[in-house]
């Protein structure tokens, strides 16, 4: 199987980058290739739980990413210490991710070989 | 005048460059990623919770609820967009890009 890794670093509804890593997920998903997301840096920031952008007429992001496990994406990685520079714990997360440790995303990327930046 | 922010500072330089450079006492308003650093225990919150005391800070509530941000600093006011138009009708306005 053909394997991937889409790694999100930018922060949700400052920029597009989250909205569009999460369409390529969506997109990629069903040519069942063994896809594994990593949020790194202010990425940590789209797994925060009870986002609320009604105000800014814009669609909530994070809770979308537990429901892609329905499309077979079941690897979740966040840098720990992205989410803990951030002030956040995992109970802060929408879902229990995978949490790794700088070394640990550089074995992963390595593993996986390709990577989608977002 | 009030100085605006809309960086994330954890991955920008520009609050640290705002704080070095604005006059004491000029309000900064955080918005759009700007306002992930009214978040308490991150690794720029001391570097807020300092400017407090020379600056009124203020962070947009819309920003902050699109971003489930909750644990704030203390001393740091939310205000609406109402309350952004305000500020800006009072003060010289200059955005921190």
């Amino acid at each position: 199987m053909e394997k991937v890794i889409v790694l999100l670093r930018k922060a949700p509804y400052g920029s597009i980058y989250t909205a569009e890593a999460f369409r390529t997920i969506m997109g990629i998903a069903v040519f069942e290739m063994d896809i594994c997301v990593v949020f790194v840096d202010d990425g940590v920031y789209s797994l925060v739980k009870d986002q609320n952008p009604e105000k800014l007429e814009m669609k909530p992001l994070g809770d979308g990413f537990p429901m892609l496990k329905e499309f077979n994406v079941n690897r979740f990685v966040v840098h720990d210490e992205s989410l803990s520079e951030r002030g956040l714990v995992p109970e802060d997360l929408v879902m229990e991710v995978e949490m790794a440790n700088s070394s640990q995303v550089s074995e992963i990327i390595k593993d996986y070989g390709r990577v989608l930046p977002f | 005048m009030l100085f605006t922010v809309n960086d994330s500072s954890l991955t920008s330089d520009s609050l640290d460059s705002l704080l070095r450079i604005a006059p004491s006492g000029a309000p900064i308003l955080l918005y759009e990623d700007g306002v992930f650093s009214a978040m308490e225990g991150t690794r720029d919150s001391q570097k807020v919770i300092d400017a407090l005391k020379d600056h009124p800070i203020y962070a947009l509530d819309a920003d902050l609820e699109a971003r489930g941000l909750k644990r704030l600093i203390k001393g740091i006011k939310i205000i609406s967009y109402d309350g952004f138009v305000e500020l800006v009708e009072k003060n010289d306005m200059v955005p921190w890009l």
